[in-house]
């Protein structure tokens, strides 16, 4: 059946195109009712004036209607639910290339004058326009507002601690201009949690000092039972965690119950601006309910036909308990590719507190020793049933930046040279166990420490831990709670410890390489280095390695041509490959995507990531869609 | 006894408020705040915050304050009915667990009253057939009740009920009835649901209940009054109900005092691996995040409960006891 389907498929989509001029768009069925009964406009004053025509290639024409249930562990995370609709100013699609989506347009001068041009007719959930005043309103009465934002406009918003100056040109138009050229701006905005640079002023007026007698808001904030008006007003405008129902939206699904509850709906925002290629408005599944249940149950609860659409919660090692229900529950187990660098990766901590370890952290020679003498392919035989790819921490082979030679750098077997390595770095003496010693006698014994929540990582780690002692280097596992190891990465007292790989192992070269440079305080081979240029506090790197990425980092932000940030990319990767600052085991390690088989537009094959991908967000998720006689 | 029970209450201040001071302390115990936990948790599913947010919503939480005055705050917030305020649900306490309230004790009564059904009958037929087969058979039952890890019979139950009779996996109820005003299909949802966590939570009760009420009765049917009654030919089962198995009952009513507290918090551990929409989940989450105010709160509550429940008890035992009302009595 579904065969036939997507063969003649084809020739519908023709066909349709062909007619479409000459019929009116169709009426959504889920709302024909209210617009009969004058409560909604018809479909075609509720798009935009020109709605988005997002990209089908690939995809089908869907039918309208359904219900799609997803699983989630905890109310809060219904939040997923922004990043999955992935409605954005402008944003990524699935190949990765910034899209305008929302807006109608931008326009970039110098990589620093940025002209947004609003969807004139661009209506919010709840039916007003969206315009040039709800960009102001944000901009004034919010992120530059000294109530609200103390700490002033978020960080992508600042180039070298300067605001931008912001216009409002006319009802549909706004412009920010910065001194200098801003890359962060544009993935800011189209982040899965992105930059909300404009509100629903029309509403959030309502809670906002500014727009109120003392008296109106003194009772507001006293039904709302809230300390202050600031916090009545965060607590109504929350537009990525959707606590509040009544906040008009510009995602393709809207919230309709108020927190806590176990079980969410989303209704389809009648408003919603993009349409499919016959000009029907999506999204074509009218309703997503969200079931809260215990993050450990997702899989059992997903395996038994619960859910339509489950990823999140679900791990490779879930993979033959899903197949087995796939027949009797009428799902399909989808096995996605993930973005990270790396799916486990080694951090040795070279910010240690112990003057000992910390100058064997930074040395190069010993962090390669150690990378070289980890049997990756024993790894993914052992544990991944050979699925996954063994290489180096670095940029996935599906990215446009990478090169073999990043990947297979210090990554392959080769316990010899690992030896010697480390005989020429002062460690050749050995105890009566075989563990090389440290100069002053003591024995290298290395503890890592681990975030212990499942034994995957304890898993891998003890294959590790063979291995390293055929080298002479000892391994103790310690498992511990994900926040004391944050702390203890931070504070020096961990020498080493497991964290995933790159968080975006599928960069472009117009994406900024921080990630590759100490820019963070959770960067755990550099902790501190990465505060220093986090918050000023911490220590400055004194590797000279290290100080060129930090150059390079900046190097790349006043880059204007994408060549300059090409080659900028790729010094640093190759500076990584040599370096060796982290430890990758393993990577590619596939995701589960549970797919029920009447839901369509579902890619077989895709990338499961946050940033960039969104997760499904990036897939246009308003355009998936159930074949009715299945369901 | 009135000047006893007002005694009592008055020594229940000083017991609460060192409670208070214990709870606050060993929740702040681990290191870091709700901020630290709840970074740690965005960062492990790829998510990013903002430092400056961070600082900004410590402040706004009064995080950044020292911890006797976030006692004191929470405190003065407490004895007024404030229960003060959830940081992971964004909330007041009270909405938090209010809503969760109603089906947290539907969930404990039948588990309470399935383990009365079930330990009783075994009990009393232990205790008047000593060291026969069907005791040492019986008892046997209840052991391996308490012995197999909660946990795990719910899983094993959850794969069966759900192969076997198609009931959908954790939870309460069929999720389309969530939400739903009651009905007769959501009443028969939740009895689909329910027979689950009342067995196993109910074996592990029975266990200790048929061990005591069986020990308990041997001592009294040994005693001489139940020998000359039997020899006057009364009735086995009159011989037994009349008075043994009323002096024997004084546990069960000690056990009120406890009884009271689990009936509000559920079992956690049977809750959570069921995914049951009952209060011991939240319970474990906030002490999990550091959700300091709800944790709090909510083990204060328990906290009131116990020392309530154990008034309760040792009033009700010096009603019902003649023996313990003389002890007091004398004491004075």
């Amino acid at each position: 059946m579904s065969k036939f389907i997507q063969f003649i498929l084809p020739f519908m989509t023709l066909v349709s195109l062909f007619t479409q001029q000459a019929q009116a768009i169709t009426e959504v069925p889920y709302l024909a009712e209210k617009v009969a009964s004058g409560e909604l406009p018809s479909v075609e004053q509720r798009l935009p004036n020109i709605p988005a025509t997002p990209s089908f290639k690939g995809k089908e024409l869907g039918q309208y209607g359904g219900q799609l249930r997803m699983l989630m562990g905890k109310s809060k995370d219904i939040r997923m639910m922004v990043v999955y609709g992935y409605a954005r100013l402008v944003g990524y699609d699935d190949k990765l290339s910034l899209k305008a989506d929302i807006l109608e347009k931008i326009d970039i001068k110098e990589g620093r004058i940025f002209t947004l041009h609003i969807r004139p007719g661009h209506r919010w959930s709840d039916g007003a326009e969206f315009t040039a005043e709800d960009f102001r309103f944000y901009w004034q009465d919010k992120a530059t507002h000294s109530v609200l934002s103390p700490y002033g406009p978020p960080k992508a918003m600042m180039r070298s601690k300067q605001p931008p100056k912001f216009e409002v040109i006319d009802k549909y138009t706004v412009r920010y201009t910065w001194q200098a050229p801003n890359p962060y701006f544009l993935p800011a905005l189209a982040g899965p949690s992105p930059m909300f640079i404009y509100m629903p002023a029309h509403y959030m007026k309502r809670f906002h000092a500014d727009y109120l007698t003392k008296e109106q808001l003194q009772e507001k904030v006293a039904t709302a039972k809230k300390r202050n008006w600031r916090g009545l007003f965060v607590s109504k405008g929350r537009q990525y965690k959707l606590t509040n129902p009544e906040l008009p939206t510009l995602q393709p699904w809207v919230n309709t119950t108020t927190p806590p509850s176990e079980r969410f709906v989303f209704k389809r925002n009648p408003y919603f601006h993009r349409i499919d290629p016959t000009g029907k408005q999506l999204p074509y599944i009218d309703e997503v309910v969200i079931n809260i249940s215990s993050s450990g149950l997702v899989p059992a609860k997903t395996g038994s036909g619960e859910s339509d659409l489950q990823a999140r919660y679900l791990r490779l090692d879930n993979f033959t308990f899903l197949k087995e229900g796939e027949e009797k529950n009428k799902f399909n187990v989808n096995i996605w590719g993930t973005g990270r660098g790396a799916h486990i990766a080694l951090y040795p901590n070279m910010t240690a507190k112990e003057p000992k370890w910390r100058k064997l952290m930074q040395n190069a020679d010993f962090r390669r020793a150690l990378s070289l003498s980890v049997n990756r392919e024993e790894i993914n035989q052992v544990i991944y049933f050979g699925l996954a790819t063994p290489m180096a921490n670095t940029v996935l082979p599906q990215s446009p930046l990478y090169k073999s030679k990043y990947a297979q750098s210090y990554a392959q077997y080769d316990p010899k040279s690992a030896s010697l390595l480390l005989d020429t770095i002062g460690l050749h003496k050995k105890d009566a166990r075989g563990i090389r010693l440290f100069p002053d006698g003591s024995p290298v014994e290395i503890l890592i420490q681990t975030a212990g929540e499942s034994t995957e990582e304890t898993d891998v780690l003890s294959l590790v831990k063979d291995s390293w002692r055929r080298v002479g280097i000892q391994m103790y596992i310690k498992p511990i709670q994900r926040q004391v190891l944050r702390d203890r990465v931070f504070s020096g007292d961990a020498v080493m410890t497991t964290w995933f790989g790159l968080p975006n192992g599928l960069p472009v070269a117009q994406m900024s390489p921080e990630q590759l440079a100490p820019t963070k305080q959770d960067q755990y081979q550099w902790s501190q280095w990465g505060r220093f240029f986090e918050t000023n506090e911490g220590e400055e790197p004194p590797l000279p390695k290290v100080q060129e990425l930090v150059k390079l980092n900046k190097a790349w932000s006043s880059a204007s041509t994408e060549l300059e940030q090409n080659l900028i990319w790729h010094r640093m990767l190759a500076i990584h490959a040599s370096e060796v600052y982290s430890i990758g085991l393993i990577s590619s390690v596939l995701q589960p995507v549970v797919v029920n088989n009447s839901l369509h537009n579902v890619p077989k094959k895709a990338f499961y990531n946050w940033d960039p991908g969104a997760f499904f967000g990036i897939y246009n998720m308003p355009s998936f869609w159930f074949q009715k006689e299945l369901q | 006894m009135p000047s006893y029970i007002i005694k009592r209450i008055l020594t229940m201040i000083p017991t609460l408020i060192i409670i208070s001071i214990l709870v606050f302390i060993i929740i702040q115990l681990p290191p870091g705040d709700y901020l630290e936990s709840h970074i740690a948790e965005l960062q492990s599913q790829g998510e990013s915050v903002d430092p400056q947010k961070i600082e900004f919503l410590r402040h706004e939480y009064g995080l950044d304050k020292p911890i006797w005055e976030q006692y004191f705050v929470w405190v003065t917030g407490f004895v007024q009915g404030d229960l003060g305020f959830s940081f992971e649900y964004n909330l007041p306490v009270a909405d938090v667990i209010g809503d969760k309230m109603w089906l947290t004790i539907l969930v404990s009564m039948f588990t309470i009253i399935l383990t009365w059904l079930i330990a009783f009958p075994i009990g009393m037929y232990s205790a008047t057939h000593p060291y026969s087969w069907s005791d040492y058979g019986l008892t046997f039952l209840g052991f391996l009740g308490l012995a197999t890890p909660n946990f795990l019979l719910a899983l094993v139950m959850l794969y069966l009920a759900n192969q076997y009779f198609g009931t959908s996996i954790g939870g309460l109820m069929d999720s389309e009835y969530i939400d739903q005003p009651w009905s007769f299909d959501k009443l028969k949802s939740v009895l689909a649901h329910l027979w689950i966590p009342v067995i196993v939570i109910g074996t592990s009760g029975t266990a200790g209940m048929i061990r005591r009420l069986r020990a308990n009765l041997l001592d009294e049917l040994r005693k001489p009054y139940v020998v000359t009654a039997r020899a006057k030919g009364l009735g086995e089962f009159k011989l037994l109900t009349k008075y043994p198995l009323r002096l024997s009952l004084n546990f069960f009513i000690s056990d009120i005092g406890s009884l009271l507290p689990s009936v509000i918090s559920g079992a956690e551990v049977v809750a959570v691996v069921l995914s049951l929409p009952t209060t011991g989940p939240i319970l474990l989450a906030a002490l999990q995040s550091q959700d300091m105010y709800l944790a709090g709160s909510f083990l204060m509550f328990l906290a009131m409960l116990t020392v309530v429940g154990v008034l309760v008890s040792d009033i009700a035992l010096a009603m019902l006891d003649p023996r313990i009302r003389l002890q007091g009595g004398m004491k004075k």
